[in-house]
C-alpha cells in the first residue's frame, strides 16, 4: 500500500520567479525564505511521487469543454509552455510522470462517483513552473498533475473539493504500489488577474484563510469560505484555493501548520504556504 | 466583469486561447490582427474593443479575466511583467483610469 507522507499547498505566482527583483528586499528575503521551509518539509518526508493540484489557467481547458479536474497520465512532462516561458522566467525543465497512480487515480475515484478527464498532453505555465522551481529544483520527483477548473463557472463547490480530497486520499492509500506520496496542492493567495484589485492583496482574508486551516475543522472551514468570499478577496485567482480545499479533504481533520505568509503588491499575489500535520 | 459573467462561447475568447498555444497564431495577431478576427468570427464590438485594447469593455463582452492582462502582454510584451512594465501599465491605463 502507498502512504501518504506530506500534505502542503503554496502558492505560485509568476513574479516569484519572472520579477521578484522588482519585490522590496524584505519581501525577496521572506518569500526565498517560505519557499525553503517548504522545500525542507517536503524533502524531509522523502516523497517518491507527488500528486499535484493547480488551476489551469486557461492553458489546457478549452472554453467548449472544461471538466473539474483532471488528471495527467503521461509518463514524461516539459515545461514552461512556449509562450509563457519569458513571463515565468524558468529554465526549461523536464519531470517523470507516474502513469500507473494516475490512471489508477482516474479509475478508483470514477469507482466513487468522482468523474475526472485525464490527458496525457498537458501544458504547464507558472502553476507547477513555479513550485517546483523551489521545491524540487532538480525534477527529481515524479509529478502526477490534477489540473482543475477554479476560474470558469460553474466552479466546482468547496464541499465537492472536500469530498474528491478525501477519495483521492483514499485511492493513493489503497494504490498496491508501495509509494511514498506528497500531495502538493497550489495556487493562491488573494489576487486578481484581469479584475480591479490586479495591484492589490488582500491580506485579512488570507490571514483568515490561514487561521482557518489551522484549525482542522473542514466542516468550519466549508462554512466561512465560500466562493463568494473569495471572488470578493480578488476575482479570478483567490479562487484558485479550491486546490487547497483539496488537500483540505485529503488531511482529514488535522490541522495545517502555517509555514509562511508574505502579502506581496509587487508580485500580486498573497504569497504563503502551509503543510498539514499528519502525525500528532 | 468578473469570472462569472463570462461567455464562455464568445469567439473572442477562442482566439485568446489559442493564440496562447500557438507561435504561428501569434505572429498573425502581431502581423494580420483584422484577418486573424475576421477568421475566428468576432463580432464588430469584439473587434473594435480588441483592436483599442478596451478592456474594460472585452470584460463586459463575457471576455474571461484571466485573458485580459494575457492581452496586455500579447501587445506589449510578457518578459519581467512587474507592476511598471508596460504590460502591466498598458492595464492599468485601460483597466483602472
Amino acid at each position: 500500500m502507498a502512504e501518504i507522507v506530506s500534505i502542503i499547498a503554496l502558492a505560485h505566482a509568476p513574479g516569484a520567479t519572472g520579477w521578484l527583483d522588482k519585490a522590496p528586499p524584505h519581501e525577496q528575503e521572506a518569500l526565498l525564505e517560505g519557499y525553503a521551509r517548504m522545500a525542507g518539509r517536503l524533502r524531509a518526508a522523502r516523497p517518491e511521487v507527488i500528486v499535484g493540484i493547480a488551476n489551469d489557467h486557461l492553458l489546457n481547458f478549452r472554453l467548449d469543454n472544461i471538466p473539474d479536474w483532471c488528471v495527467g497520465t503521461a509518463a514524461r512532462w516539459r515545461g514552461p509552455a512556449e509562450w509563457f516561458r519569458d513571463w515565468v522566467n524558468v529554465p526549461d525543465y523536464e519531470v517523470a510522470g507516474h502513469p500507473e497512480l494516475a490512471r489508477t487515480i482516474v479509475r478508483d475515484c470514477a469507482r466513487k462517483g468522482i468523474n475526472l478527464a485525464f490527458s496525457d498532453k498537458l501544458e504547464f505555465d507558472d502553476n507547477w513552473s513555479v513550485p517546483l522551481k523551489f521545491l524540487t529544483p532538480e525534477h527529481d520527483v515524479p509529478l502526477v498533475p490534477i489540473h482543475m477548473n477554479c476560474v470558469v463557472p460553474p466552479l466546482p463547490e468547496p464541499a465537492r473539493c472536500v469530498e474528491f480530497g478525501r477519495a483521492l486520499a483514499e485511492v493513493i492509500r489503497a494504490w498496491p504500489g508501495k509509494a511514498r506520496v506528497a500531495i502538493m496542492a497550489t495556487g493562491g493567495l488573494s489576487h486578481d488577474p484581469g479584475g480591479p484589485k490586479y495591484f492589490a492583496v488582500d491580506e485579512a482574508f488570507d490571514r483568515r484563510f490561514l487561521d482557518l486551516l489551522g484549525t482542522g475543522d473542514a466542516a468550519h472551514v466549508l462554512r466561512e469560505v465560500t466562493i463568494e468570499k473569495m471572488i470578493a478577496a480578488g476575482d479570478g485567482g483567490t479562487v484558485e484555493l479550491l486546490a487547497w480545499l483539496v488537500a483540505l479533504g485529503a488531511a482529514g481533520s488535522r490541522p495545517a501548520e502555517p509555514v509562511f505568509y508574505v502579502p506581496s503588491v509587487p508580485l500580486r499575489c498573497g504569497m504563503g504556504g502551509v503543510d498539514w500535520k499528519l502525525t500528532s | 466583469m468578473g469570472i462569472m459573467q463570462t461567455d464562455k462561447t464568445l469567439p473572442c475568447n477562442r482566439l485568446i486561447f489559442e493564440v496562447r498555444r500557438e507561435a504561428r497564431l501569434r505572429q498573425r495577431f502581431q502581423g494580420d490582427l483584422e484577418g486573424l478576427m475576421r477568421e475566428y468570427g468576432l463580432s464588430e464590438e469584439e473587434k473594435q474593443a480588441l483592436r483599442q485594447v478596451d478592456l474594460k469593455r472585452l470584460g463586459d463582452l463575457g471576455v474571461h479575466p484571466y485573458f485580459l492582462p494575457q492581452v496586455t502582454r500579447l501587445f506589449r510584451g510578457a518578459r519581467h511583467n512587474h507592476n511598471e512594465s508596460e504590460a502591466a501599465q498598458l492595464y492599468a491605463e485601460k483597466m483602472l483610469k
